[in-house]
């Protein structure tokens, strides 16, 4: 079942990118992770992609290059690639966030070259210098992007792509509003599907999806019995499968912290007198992936709490895929604030797969009912 | 006023009946491959019992992996939180649960209000677990209930460093090719159970009194391996198979005087 309606939402998302490069003629760049801006993409004439994967499918196409223990996602993306599902692909970014990413880039590149490829460097430590290194890099991509689609990316250009996409920014902003309350016109799945559904797309169809979405909205009733309120922390979850599990056990999903929810779209790009300023201080100083270091003495997740008690949160589950080093590293830190600020936690460890559906469920509801 | 618990699990299917805040009739069946006949079974064959009939009901509560397919339960809710209600009926004292099962093992925290405030539970597999029991009961050849009447009889403790079921079990036929001693093996499986069990119990804490329900709670060679490992007493009912379905019938009860 989890699978039906996650091929559902990317196959009806690949038509759409298929559909658009074949009436524009411009060429796709697929991107993975959420480091280099996809406005650049845009600003250089071309379509930005985010290329999402397909819980629990085969993955076996991806164990000739990959160990069986490395992260499942990357397992997926890898075997989606080698068995030709993203063939309408012309272009490939894949940022340095994690090591397993980085590999994906090697091994992909490497045994199926596409014509664009970059590989987005990313410092591991946010310091003074790493972000100068940050902006630097974004000037070596925009040269690169530049190179390719032979198309220079002027100021004029890059602003309208940021603008574009801040104005989906205020758009989600909006959704995510109309959750603080009590009787939430609509569930936490349909905000993530909507995301995953319209995130990954270029900025335009994406804000045509969003007003459909707030236009059919007021038009709806509120009138559902509040319920315990979740919140989602965790690794890529481009699937819904979580949001309508914990929203059949008896909860709802208010909020999330993930690089499919609020981490890309709560805060607007600023635009600063350099543009490349305002992308480095939105795609790197505050992006909260925990692959960044953030420094000794910084309190890692103020930003968390905050967002927990603005929407009143009554618990966090937490979601990590096997092997999210990252996401693992943080865990004990947040358990442990989490305990002292007396919000349950759950983690859920799983293997891209949301199965055995069955335990998980077994664990949500078990949650929900203690809260 | 008469309530229904029904527990399905993994391995078997357990309904007890309250009539009037009593507990009247239990029973305990195997689940087989249709949890839902299962549980229509043994909800059948304790109401035979006590001559009563299901249209008798006032409430029913399902838990266990099978209550999703319950159809005759008014409410379903996980066996963490029955496991939890029905330690807590049988011994108010209780705070840490080891629940360990036919394919799960859980540990529960409770409050000093006898609520869940925390639990964990076992990866996806079934090391640990009662399957993984019967597996090597298999591989010793010997029953499941001779299995820790074995273990006592040993002098001595062989390692058994593999936790996957299948490896365990591949590793126990080497053991045996080996010469070693049933016993000592049989030891040596129920310490490598009582080990994985604490670190579970590590996960959220003890606090006693701590209670052990489920099936392996049967299993008095682990329990003592538990009780050394944990350093504690730990209290095993009467009948362990049934706090689940005593927890889930007391959470009907609850419902119905709500």
């Amino acid at each position: 079942m989890t699978v039906n309606s996650k091929q559902a939402i990317s196959t009806r998302n690949e038509e759409m990118i298929v559909k658009l490069k074949t009436e524009s003629g411009m060429p796709v760049i697929g991107y993975i992770c959420c480091f280099a801006p996809p406005e650049l993409i845009a600003a250089a004439g071309a379509l930005p992609y985010r290329i999402t994967g397909i819980p629990g499918a085969d993955n076996s196409a991806a164990d000739a290059y990959v160990e069986p223990y490395g992260c499942t996602y990357v397992r997926n993306i890898l075997a989606r690639a080698v068995k030709g599902e993203l063939d309408y692909l012309d272009g490939l970014v894949i940022s340095h966030s994690c090591d397993m990413v980085q590999r994906l880039y090697g091994i992909w590149t490497y045994y199926h070259p596409l014509a664009y490829s970059y590989m987005f460097n990313v410092p591991h430590q946010l310091t003074p210098w790493s972000k100068r290194f940050f902006k630097r890099e974004l000037g070596f991509f925009k040269e690169s992007l530049e190179k390719y689609t032979g198309n220079e990316i002027t100021n004029e250009s890059l602003r309208k792509a940021i603008d574009n996409s801040n104005l989906n920014r205020k758009l989600i902003r909006k959704l995510y509003n109309m959750r603080k309350e009590d009787k939430p016109l609509f569930e936490g799945s349909e905000i993530i599907e909507l995301l995953i559904d319209g995130g990954t797309l270029p900025a335009e169809q994406f804000r045509k999806v969003l007003e459909e979405k707030l236009a059919e909205a007021e038009n709806r009733e509120a009138g559902k019995e509040p319920k315990p309120r979740i919140m989602i922390w965790g690794s890529i979850m481009d699937d819904p499968s979580l949001f309508k599990m914990i929203e059949e056990t008896g909860g709802t999903v208010i909020t999330d912290d993930t690089c499919i929810g609020t981490r890309v779209w709560d805060k607007d790009i600023p635009l600063t007198d350099d543009l490349y300023d305002g992308l480095t201080s939105h795609y790197f100083e505050n992006f909260q992936c925990p692959r960044t270091d953030r420094g000794p003495g910084v309190k890692r997740f103020d930003y968390l709490l905050e967002r927990a008690r603005e929407y009143r949160v009554n618990g966090v589950v937490g979601y990590c895929i096997s092997f999210c080093d990252p996401h693992k590293f943080d865990y004990p830190d947040l358990r442990d604030l989490l305990k002292k600020e007396r919000v349950p936690f759950l983690l859920i460890d799983d293997n891209y797969s949301f199965e055995p559906a069955g335990s998980i469920r077994t664990r949500l509801q078990a949650f929900i009912e203690m809260l | 006023m008469l309530v229904a618990g029904i527990d399905v699990g993994s391995l078997t299917a357990e309904v007890v009946l309250i009539k009037d805040g009593n507990i009247i009739h239990y029973v305990i069946m195997p689940t087989g491959s249709n949890s839902k006949k299962a549980a229509e079974r043994a909800l059948d064959s304790a109401l035979h019992a006590m001559g009563m009939k299901e249209p008798d009901l006032d409430y029913v509560v399902a838990t266990g992996y099978g209550r999703i397919s319950i159809d005759i339960a008014d409410k379903r809710i996980t066996e963490i939180t029955c496991h939890g209600r029905g330690a807590v009926y049988l011994n108010p004292g209780v705070r840490t649960v080891i629940d360990i099962g036919g394919q799960d093992s859980k540990v529960i925290r409770l409050n000093d209000e006898g609520k869940v405030f925390d639990f964990a539970m076992n990866d996806k597999c079934a090391a640990g677990t009662g399957r993984f029991l019967e597996v090597m009961a298999q591989a010793l050849e010997v029953g499941i209930d001779e299995l820790a009447g074995l273990s006592e009889k040993a002098r001595d403790t062989v390692a058994i460093s593999s936790m996957c079921t299948v490896f365990a079990e591949s590793e126990v036929v080497s053991l045996i090719a080996r010469g070693l001693p049933r016993e000592e093996i049989a030891r040596g499986l129920h310490q490598s159970i009582a080990d994985r069990t604490a670190g579970l119990v590590r996960r959220v804490g003890m606090e006693e009194l701590v209670m052990i329900t489920g099936g392996v709670a049967k299993n008095r060679a682990l329990v003592k391996a538990l009780n050394e490992k944990l350093v504690t007493t730990i209290i095993v009912p009467e009948e362990p198979q049934i706090a689940g379905a005593l927890g889930a019938a007391l959470l009907a009860q609850e419902e119905l005087s709500s």
